[in-house]
């Protein structure tokens, strides 16, 4: 269902939104931009194109208490995620937790993710790509499903899409803001605004044939030129919305055997990772982890999912020092040249 | 079962490791309590020497002294473990490690000055003279990262200390990263573990937790070079803290550059 809104009328929706949970949205300090809370629209920054973190944050945090330990049992840690919506998720984000929902909630429920996705519901927001952004590229820059509630800004009016129960029971908190009044006009206006924002896009990346290039591409030195440059800092990782690797451990208490089993953000970028028992390490290359990220995302993934692990979000590009992101690494491979 | 036996040991440092250990307030009475600590010269009087489960040593060793008292605990200990960066890497003190050149810094300090106690050398790590089973690093160390060690170490469980670098606690913090923006941050080259407190003030790391498990040294130069750093600087603030843990890394670096020119 598309419902039609006018723009003057979202922070009065928002505000009686929050009686179902936290309002956060993307929010600038700086040159620093990221969800933060809020409590009210003026606070967020709609123009911001990316946040450092992408809300997976919300859904699977850094690091968490999955449960409490003693020599009783255990008690999970669940119960105390607060309802939260979350306000300004662009489509490449939307794509992102979707991956990682096919990730936690399929084949292996996650209880800790499940209930953190339960207890958030997404309200995404058009966006206007900026050079590093490249969903184009990848096929994410529009996206049908995976929100509750989608904001088109048409400039005059937004377009609102509904896209869960849970979305349409916002949109009833507030009918009268809404209208089902659509006409000639706003439907040649919206045909006009996707040819507009695909026309946005600077990057001239381009994925096509990216499976076939990594077969090609496996033994290319390329991979080992990318390793001299490679700062193994883990970075891309980290700021990647489909990247969902994590560590576990157990935190004690001095003198007894009650503790805790907290869970991190863990990479494949780091030579620990693949270590296993007997101390073998499968990537003790810096070349080889590099080499199994990006096949990853842009080969391995497509040959399972039939699309790639990558949302085009850029981050990797705004993120990593010494430029190797999925950008560079995919032209690095095409030219058998590692740029400077 | 009787508490583990422990013993506190300072050598050439600022003894702020000791001092944090004493700073874990609210824990200090569980420490005391779980372990049976015979020496901690700076947290009590009757201290004394016997077979120990665990020695924890902080600072650099640096006369020869030192390394007598050392090789001594090293006997009487069933696992040493070096506290603070000083023990674990050499500290800012041991920058100059592979450099040579010991002599004349000695005599830039102390002229022609007999000196009548112990005879002094370059300063080095505790694992350059003995066997260390783990390193806790820090400048000074981290309460929640020591106490998180140390409750492992006396239950005789596997502690677990992160590995990676600061930049990986730098992106939990959501930072934006301070070395594209052409600071001189050491935070690829440094072992996590401080909660990346200087970047998330936007102070540039200085690298004070020694080096991270799979450090590129060379990328980081190369990086540091292209953003106009200076060759000296960028030598001596890797070394300032990397010590042993960069030395070679650091002299094989320059050898190549010097054969390139």
């Amino acid at each position: 269902m598309i419902l039609k809104m006018k723009k003057e009328d979202l922070s009065a929706f928002l505000e009686s939104a929050k009686e179902w949970g936290e309002l956060w949205g993307p929010t600038r300090k700086g040159d620093k931009v990221a969800f933060e809370k809020v409590d009210a629209l003026s606070q967020m920054d709609l123009k911001a194109t990316r946040t450092i973190i992408p809300p997976k944050k919300f859904l699977y945090p850094p690091r968490f208490t999955m449960f409490d330990f003693d020599d009783g049992g255990y008690v999970e840690r669940t119960g105390e995620v607060p309802n939260r919506i979350l306000f300004g998720i662009h489509p490449c984000d939307t794509h992102g937790i979707q991956t990682m929902d096919k990730m936690f909630l399929e084949e292996y429920k996650d209880p800790y993710y499940a209930e953190r996705r339960e207890k958030t519901l997404l309200l995404g927001h058009s966006c206007i790509p900026d050079e590093k952004c490249m969903c184009s590229a990848t096929d994410t820059e529009f996206i049908a499903e995976g929100f509750d509630l989608f904001f088109t800004d048409l400039k005059m009016f937004y377009l609102v899409w509904v896209g869960s129960s849970r979305g349409h029971d916002l949109v009833q908190m507030r009918p009268e803001l809404f209208n089902r009044d659509i006409g000639k006009d706003d439907i040649i206006n919206y045909t006009e605004y996707r040819s507009w924002k695909s026309s946005q896009f600077t990057s001239k990346v381009d994925f096509t044939g990216m499976p076939d290039i990594f077969e090609l591409g496996y033994n290319s030195p390329v991979w080992d030129e990318l390793a001299e440059k490679c700062l193994s800092c883990g970075q891309c990782t980290m700021v990647c919305p489909t990247c969902n690797c994590y560590n576990v451990v157990d935190e004690v208490e001095l003198g007894t055997i009650d503790g805790t089993r907290d869970r991190f953000w863990d990479s494949c970028m780091f030579r620990e990772y693949s270590v296993v028992a007997g101390g073998h390490n499968f990537r003790d290359r810096r070349a080889d982890r590099l080499k199994l990220w990006y096949t990853h995302k842009l080969q391995a993934y497509i040959g399972e999912f039939g699309e790639p692990a990558c949302v085009g979000c850029g981050r990797c590009v705004a993120t990593c020092p010494v430029d190797i992101n999925v950008v560079s690494v995919s032209k690095a491979l095409k030219e058998q040249e590692v740029g400077k | 079962m009787s508490s583990p036996k422990v013993g506190f040991y300072g050598f050439t440092g600022c003894a702020g490791d000791q001092l944090m250990v004493l700073n874990c307030e609210d824990r200090l009475v569980d420490l005391f309590g779980a372990t049976e600590i015979l020496s901690f010269a700076m947290a009590k009087s009757d201290n004394h020497d016997g077979e120990l489960d665990v020695a924890f040593v902080e600072g650099s060793i640096s006369t020869e002294e030192q390394l007598e008292h050392l090789k001594d605990i090293r006997k009487r200990s069933k696992m040493l473990v070096a506290i603070g960066t000083c023990a674990c890497w050499g500290g800012p003190q041991a920058m100059k490690l592979e450099e040579g050149g010991y002599e004349e810094r000695y005599k830039k300090v102390y002229g022609n000055a007999s000196i009548e106690l112990s005879k002094a050398f370059e300063a080095q790590p505790v694992d350059a003279f003995v066997k260390v089973e783990m390193k806790i690093p820090g400048c000074p160390i981290d309460k929640t990262e020591f106490l998180s060690a140390v409750t492992k170490v006396v239950a005789g469980r596997h502690p677990y200390l992160y590995k990676f670098p600061v930049c990986t606690e730098c992106k939990w913090k959501e930072n934006p990263c301070i070395l594209t923006e052409g600071k001189f941050c050491a935070g690829p080259l440094t072992k996590a573990g401080c909660g990346a407190v200087c970047p998330s003030h936007n102070i540039p790391c200085v690298g004070c937790w020694g080096p991270t498990d799979d450090l590129n040294v060379s990328a980081e130069y190369n990086l540091l070079r292209e953003k106009g750093y200076d060759v000296d600087e960028i030598v001596k603030k890797i070394k300032k803290f990397g010590g042993a843990g960069v030395a070679k890394m650091v002299k094989e670096l320059s050898a190549k550059k010097e054969a390139k020119k």
